[in-house]
């Protein structure tokens, strides 16, 4: 037996792993979230055609990147949902896991692939809305010029700066990343809740629960220290819930983001690590149940 | 006595029933060894316990008492699957590949990569005749088909030990024969086989040593010769026999103190005219 030439966690099974799940998920034409995303865009620019250049540029980068959230959000939640319940309704985990495959490597390659299927996703969406505003911006600074055609030159470089500043800040980059972290953390979150559940529908519906709770935990712990004056007990208690339930709403910049507020380091930071520490978490809780489960 | 390919000493399996406080025993105290290069059945009626037993020696399905060994290793560490392919019942692939997509894929998940790889998809395609579907997505495949990509999968590494569950459930005759065929073959080759079925005929035409599972417990097991032959009798087959020669042979044998039990003509089986019937009109060919 080739006992000795076994190696316990492998990259080659991993990649394979990942590439056949991204593949999955490109097949089942999961992209057509995209074309969804694509269409909303170029409907909203329509209408904001209408109003002030500062006002659209705020209304896009509004509805653009609430619609990324949601669009990654619920992607990581109905990719990753059915992953664990097909493959077992189909017996095709047998014969994964009856080659010399760990649970831990199937569950790492099975995410991995969804990780891969949000970053692409990500990027794919970032340009789509970027070359959107690329196009707005190229169509208010004709309309700027136009109008300030007979001003000084001084107004007119100042009304074109003000529509450049109006149209990109830096703090986007960090507020796209940190949308694809919270998509990640929703994605091992539920693989987590898969590994027990029986359905898909149960999954999902879990998933969507831990989801609100996620973001109202903050709020509601807030509250109870403020009625209940933060005794030892609560605090703990307090603490496990936020242990298990992520603080959402600490991966909610895009207000911010869209209103121009520059994001501090330290909060970005903040989330980019809780978003890492809780696919991980949840990563390794999720082969803790899935490897005593009977198959 | 050298390594045997499995050994299952004391055996048990009980699952709980959820929500409820009783049990049900899949296997019961089993003890079971397959020698390597043998051809093993595992035979018993649905719910008699051969799956779970197959899944406990896969490591798919933890016991609650007793151990299983492949070669000598506890079959429930990863490692020890180096040297077992497995072929579960009625298995789907994932659809959206192709044939040889599925095997660089199962290959991968065993470690072969490059060239190697690429060489033993095609030997693996040409052994289960399907080199001509090789970049057919599965989604269009007879079940047939997929029995037999799901054995080449099984065969990507190279194994030394070859596990089938039902291995031609649903699968018409003339399929059913192929995999019977790829059976034989894998014995020539050395390979150990360790098949459930409860299709008996097929069983005893490929298997050296079997064992019958009934609710859990082995109630039979042994050679094929053992548990077939019976006892004190004798089987004389003749051709051309005229009706002289055969009162002839009746009289010596009361002489000599026997007796003839059973006079007749022999039978092909159905399977076998069957298999003939639509070979000779092209039915079966593929």
């Amino acid at each position: 037996m080739k006992d000795s030439a076994h190696r316990a966690l492998s990259f080659g099974r991993i990649s394979a792993l990942t590439a056949n799940t991204l593949t999955e998920l490109t097949r089942l034409k999961v992209f057509y979230v995209l074309l969804l995303f694509a269409l909303l865009l170029i409907g909203s620019s329509a209408f904001m055609a209408r109003l002030s250049f500062q006002q659209e540029f705020q209304v896009l980068k509004d509805i653009s990147l609430g619609a990324m959230s949601i669009f990654t959000s619920l992607l990581a939640i109905v990719a990753t949902a059915r992953m664990l319940p097909q493959d077992l309704e189909d017996r095709t985990i047998y014969t994964i896991l009856a080659k010399p495959v760990a649970r831990f490597e199937y569950l790492v390659g099975k995410l991995a692939g969804v990780l891969l299927l949000l970053l692409i996703s990500t990027l794919l969406m970032a340009l789509l809305f970027a070359a959107v505003l690329f196009a707005r911006e190229y169509a208010a600074l004709a309309e700027v010029t136009r109008q300030m055609s007979s001003a000084p030159s001084e107004q007119l470089h100042d009304a074109v700066q003000a529509v450049r500043n109006a149209t990109f800040n830096p703090d986007l980059l960090p507020g796209i990343s940190i949308i694809y972290l919270k998509a990640c953390l929703l994605a091992s979150l539920t693989l987590f809740i898969s590994t027990f559940a029986t359905t898909n529908i149960f999954t999902i519906v879990v998933t969507v629960f831990v989801y609100f709770i996620g973001h109202i935990q903050g709020t509601a712990r807030e509250f109870w220290l403020q009625q209940n004056g933060g005794t030892a007990l609560s605090r703990i208690f307090l603490g496990v819930v936020a242990l298990v339930f992520p603080d959402l709403q600490l991966f909610d910049f895009a207000d911010d983001v869209v209103a121009g507020a520059s994001i501090p380091f330290t909060l970005f930071a903040n989330a980019a690590g809780l978003g890492c520490f809780y696919t991980v978490l949840y990563l390794l809780l999720s082969t803790a149940v899935f490897s005593g489960r009977e198959l | 006595m050298s390594e045997p390919a499995v050994a299952v000493t004391g055996l048990t399996k009980v699952f709980p029933v959820p929500l409820q406080r009783r049990s049900i025993v899949a296997v019961r105290d089993l003890n079971l060894r397959v020698d390597a290069g043998q051809v093993y059945g595992l035979l018993g009626p649905n719910g008699s316990g051969k799956s779970t037993t197959l899944k406990i020696i896969l490591g798919l399905v933890s016991p609650t008492r007793g151990k299983t060994e492949i070669f000598g290793h506890d079959s429930s560490r990863v490692a020890s699957r180096e040297s077992v392919g497995f072929l579960p019942e009625s298995p789907y692939f994932y659809k959206y590949l192709t044939a040889a997509e599925t095997l660089r894929f199962y290959g991968k998940l065993c470690g072969m990569r490059g060239e190697r790889l690429s060489a033993r998809i095609d030997e693996l395609l040409e052994l289960v005749r399907l080199t001509e579907a090789r970049n057919r997505r599965l989604r269009g495949f007879s079940k047939g088909m997929l029995q037999r990509i799901g054995l080449a999968q099984a065969l990507a590494h190279e194994p030394q030990l070859v596990i089938l569950d039902e291995p031609t459930a649903g699968v018409d005759p003339a399929g059913s024969r192929e995999i019977r065929d790829l059976i034989l073959d894998l014995k020539q080759r050395g390979i150990t086989v360790l098949l459930s079925s409860h299709l008996l005929e097929q069983v005893q035409e490929v298997c050296d040593r079997v064992g019958i599972l009934a609710n859990g417990v082995l109630v039979r097991e042994g050679t094929m010769t053992e548990l077939l032959a019976v006892q004190n009798q004798t089987e004389v087959v003749l051709e051309g026999a005229r009706p002289e020669l055969l009162t002839q042979i009746a009289a010596l044998a009361t002489n000599a103190g026997a007796r003839v039990i059973d006079q007749r003509t022999p039978q092909t089986t159905l399977e076998q005219l069957f298999l003939e019937a639509t070979e000779r009109s092209g039915d079966a060919s593929r």
